[in-house]
């Protein structure tokens, strides 16, 4: 199988590699770059666990292709917090106990930062839609709401 | 256990962000399936793709000789023990010698260098089956000439009759009879973390990092299981993304995991896909209910019949305790007076269920609190007080011999009536164009502080150790187990509150067999109640510890001491005053006493039920709710959107109430709604056809209503500071109270769950027909 040549900016950082070319982008971060951080609920776009932001835009990190990722822009949870201290949206879901198994805390997280970045006061059916691919088994969703609704961004 | 009363919680009743929350929001909490090592191998097993079949042979040597397969076992390579955790249960194999009873059943695993080669090592076993006929439905298992899946007769894993009181001479005495057949399907637990496991073996160790709930109960099953001491075996908890009763007990993979790293002396790593885990993990064993309940006049249920079928699958796992705990909520809800009780657990060639939620309790309330508003209705009877007339009081005992000490049930159900305008919403009109309005109530009971179904006699203990460092700093250690329900933080609360020190100076170590001491589990909604009293426990002594060193450094007496913030001061004299860490390094250093201390829980006040009669108080302290839903019916479409919920529990006290919260928030929105309206495993000839999210629905946020939450505080006796468990309470009413809320907006009964729209609107066809002739 031949390989392909990818450069991709990863949480603000770049990254060249040679990868096969069927290599899932969830899988060069959770492996190669052991950015585990990204989880894989499903592995088939379903569950929106493996959730990152793809130049401004919430992806399911599952269904991409490393090599559709070439010159583009990644952030993953990693890239949220700056010099370990948590962004004032991690810091608000510890806060309204929007936290339980905590598997889909960092897909919810991508998906509410790739909403507030473009619409930063949200109200509830925005929210809802954006999170619509979110899904969560341990805390009924409320709390997460609270918490992105509780984020101002001047 | 102290019975010292607190006028002034500092920690306790307060919301508390939980202890290990900023590690999963920042993405470093690693899970199972987050574990990668150098080295590490990929396993796979294989599996059965008969539903049942005589194995014929099982040829692994094109497996074994493909580059990059480190080992391939079959049930060779174990000692060919049968299995379960309830010791005299025992059906299932770590990897099946002789037949096969489930589409899924484990026959071989690999271990190779990559999941590729692992996955092409699996297709290059050639197992040879000789297909036997197979059966899937229980009622059809029973009949005779059913083919034969155990040496079960009629494959009738077991048959258990109950009677309570006098359940005919109860029904001649009913001025209403009622009765109907319910069922409840399977379901499952749709985990967000597919099962993992990861295990290493070194010298004569293995250490493995499971998905348990129960890892001291795990260590001895695989000390079994794979035949080395128990002491030779390290059992870790990871962060764990979701259980909720899917990870009691030993799992074969967790004993597969095991095998293969003792094979390679490498770290191995197994791991479900989202598909193999909805085709193979454990689900909420699915019942047929044959219900028929008698009131008096007022409406007092004096007579329950019940009969369960219910399918145990393959093999043995939890069935009959979870059959059982149906039968005995029949009794204890609302004590009724006389009682039947019948279960049927066949075996069939499906997958096998296990824990889930409730257990047994949430199938049976919603066969019992639906027929409830059918009688209500009957006798036109408001629900709301058809069950005032009902609810169990405290200081009762039910005629199956359940001491209820503390109770807040008729509060529930006040509080919940009054929040949610019950009255006038009963009394509004229903209708909206194509859309009809409805509101429902449902009660439930449920233990509150574990019960003693595992492991023995008398298994319902907890324990927990407290070291207290020079800094005044704690490291406390408990066998109790952070599942995400937030035991963690709830045990930091309690320990903190009593020790008088800040929650965030204490480290809780939990789901480590290495360092922990014994605890059964996090099952039946026990560890606030059992392991929270362990805490309380240790915490006694070790402020005891502590409070001796303060009283000889101030020359005061202990009793005029007092702990609040770290400091150790003298009551009414704030100033004179040490550090709690003062005290802790002086006895370290100085007295040759390190402060710390074991705390054990006993439960002395509940017992194993007779298993002759089923009579015996089975917890120490039971948990009661009543929650009522609020629909909207589209007559069109038949769909059900959910529109409001309030909750009513009686937990006792709310020790952590920001964790109680959240619990009851996702046992409703997350699980009840999906219970209720939308979820069921699809089996087709034992096959599961609905093995992704996109055919088995869950609830989204789009689906996620208001919830109002009120706690009943009813300080049990028992309960450390009064508290008694909430977990499984979360959901066990909700799906009726749901169907109750349909059946008040459009006037028909689904009792088959869940109420799909496609079954709705034929149940109001019918209806319509029924009454309208057409």
């Amino acid at each position: 199988m031949t390989m392909v040549s990818i450069t991709i900016t990863i949480n603000g950082e770049i990254f060249t590699a040679s990868v096969k070319p069927n290599t899932i982008l969830i899988d060069l971060l959770r492996d190669k770059l052991g950015l585990t951080g990204t989880k894989k609920g499903c592995g088939t776009g379903e569950c929106g666990a493996c959730t990152v932001i793809l130049d401004g835009k919430a992806v399911n990190s599952c269904l991409v292709l490393a090599a559709e990722a070439n010159g583009k822009e990644v952030l993953t949870i990693e890239g949220l917090a700056t010099s370990g201290k948590a962004d004032r949206l991690q810091q608000a879901f510890v806060d309204h106990g929007a936290i339980q198994c905590g598997f889909c805390t960092t897909g919810m997280l991508m998906s509410s930062k790739a909403l507030l970045d473009t619409n930063p006061a949200p109200n509830e059916s925005e929210i809802k839609s954006a999170l619509s691919g979110n899904l969560c088994r341990c805390g009924g969703y409320l709390r997460i709401i609270e918490a992105i609704k509780s984020q101002k961004y001047s | 256990m102290s019975k010292e009363k607190w006028d002034e919680f500092s920690i306790v009743g307060k919301n508390m962000p939980r202890v290990d929350g900023l590690d999963k929001a920042l993405g470093v909490a690693k899970y199972v399936s987050d574990i990668s090592v150098p080295g590490m191998l990929v396993g796979k097993i294989l599996r059965s793709p008969f539903p049942h079949a005589r194995i014929m042979n099982i040829d692994t040597s094109r497996a074994l000789n493909k580059a990059g397969v480190k080992a391939v076992i079959t049930a060779a390579d174990t000692a060919r023990r049968k299995f379960c955790m309830n010791r005299g249960w025992e059906s299932n194999m770590i990897l099946q010698d002789s037949k096969v009873r489930f589409i899924g059943d484990q026959v071989a695993a690999v271990a190779a260098i990559d999941e590729d080669t692992a996955m092409e090592a699996l297709s290059l076993i050639k197992a040879e089956y000789e297909p036997l006929p197979a059966v899937f439905d229980p009622e059809e298992a029973m009949l005779h000439g059913a083919p034969e899946i155990h040496e079960a007769k009629n494959n009738i894993a077991i048959h258990v009759q109950r009677m309570f009181g006098d359940v005919e001479k109860g029904f001649e005495q009913s001025h209403l009879i009622r009765q109907g057949f319910y069922y409840s399907p399977p379901v499952t637990h749709c985990c967000m973390e597919p099962r993992a496991c990861f295990a290493t073996y070194s010298s004569d160790t293995l250490s493995i990092w499971a998905h348990t709930q129960t890892p001291h109960g795990l260590r001895e099953e695989l000390s079994e299981a794979i035949q080395i001491p128990q002491s030779k075996i390290s059992v870790f908890q990871a962060p764990i993304g979701g259980a909720f009763g899917a990870k009691i007990g030993m799992d074969p993979m967790d004993a597969i995991t095991a095998l293969l790293a003792m094979k390679t002396r490498l770290p191995v790593k197994i791991a479900n896909k989202r598909d193999e885990e909805f085709a193979t993990s454990r689900f909420r064993y699915p019942m047929k209910i044959w219900l028929r309940s008698g009131v008096k006049k007022d409406g007092r249920i004096i007579a329950r019949d019940v009969k369960v079928i219910t399918d145990n699958g393959a093999y043995n796992h939890e069935g009959h305790l979870v059959m059982g705990n149906a039968g005995s909520k029949a009794a204890q809800l609302y004590a009724v007076p006389n009682v039947r009780y019948e279960g049927y657990l066949v075996f069939t060639n499906n997958v096998f269920g296990g824990a889930f939620r409730g257990f047994g309790n949430p199938q049976i309330t919603f066969a019992m609190e639906t027929q409830l508003d059918e009688i209500a209705d009957c006798l036109n009877m408001d629900p709301a007080d058809i069950r005032r007339v009902n609810a169990n009081t405290p200081n009762s005992t039910t005629a199956s011999g359940c001491k209820i000490t503390s109770c807040g049930l008729t509060e529930c159900i006040e509080i919940t009536a009054r929040e949610s305008n019950w009255i006038n919403k009963r009394k509004r009109p229903k209708s909206k164009k194509n859309a009809r309005v409805g509101i429902g109530m449902a009660c439930m009971i449920h233990g509150g502080s574990g019960v003693k179904f595992y492991y023995g006699k008398n298994c319902n203990f907890s324990s927990a150790i407290i070291k207290m460092n020079n800094d005044g700093s704690v490291d406390l250690l408990v066998g109790a187990s952070e599942l995400g329900q937030g035991s963690d933080t709830t045990m930091a609360m309690l320990a903190a509150e009593r020790l008088g020190i800040n929650l965030s100076d204490i480290k809780v170590i939990s789901g480590d067999t290495d360092t922990t001491p014994f605890d059964p589990g996090a099952w039946g909604s026990r560890q606030t109640f059992t392991a929270g009293n362990a805490v309380l426990s240790a915490a006694n002594k070790v402020r005891r510890q502590l409070l001796d060193v303060a009283s000889d450094l101030m020359e005061a007496n202990i009793e005029d001491l007092d702990i609040k913030n770290g400091n150790i001061s003298v009551k009414g004299s704030p100033s004179i005053s040490i550090r709690v860490s003062d005290a802790a390094a002086e006895s370290y250093r100085n007295r040759g006493k390190p402060i710390q201390a074991q705390g054990v829980f006993e439960d002395v006040w509940s017992v194993q039920s007779d298993p002759k009669t089923g009579i015996g108080n089975v917890s120490s302290a039971y948990s009661f709710g009543t929650q009522v839903a609020e629909v909207e019916v589209d007559i069109e479409t038949g769909f059900v959107k959910v529109l409001d919920f309030w909750c009513a529990h009686d937990v006792g006290r709310a020790i952590n109430p920001l964790g109680a919260e959240t619990q009851i928030e996702g046992g409703v929105l997350s699980m009840g709604i999906g219970y209720a309206l939308m979820e069921k495993m699809i089996f087709q000839s034992g096959e599961v056809k609905n093995q992704s999210f996109c055919d088995y629905k869950i609830p989204t946020i789009s689906d996620a209503c208001g919830l109002k939450n009120y706690f009943v505080e009813t300080l049990d006796e028992h309960g450390p500071l009064g508290a008694k468990g909430v977990g499984e309470p979360a959901m066990i009413p909700s799906a009726a109270a749901i169907a109750n809320a349909i059946y008040d907006a459009v006037g028909v009964w689904v009792r088959e769950l869940p109420i799909t729209p496609d079954r709705l609107l034929s149940a109001i066809k019918e209806n319509s027909i029924k009454r309208n002739g057409r």
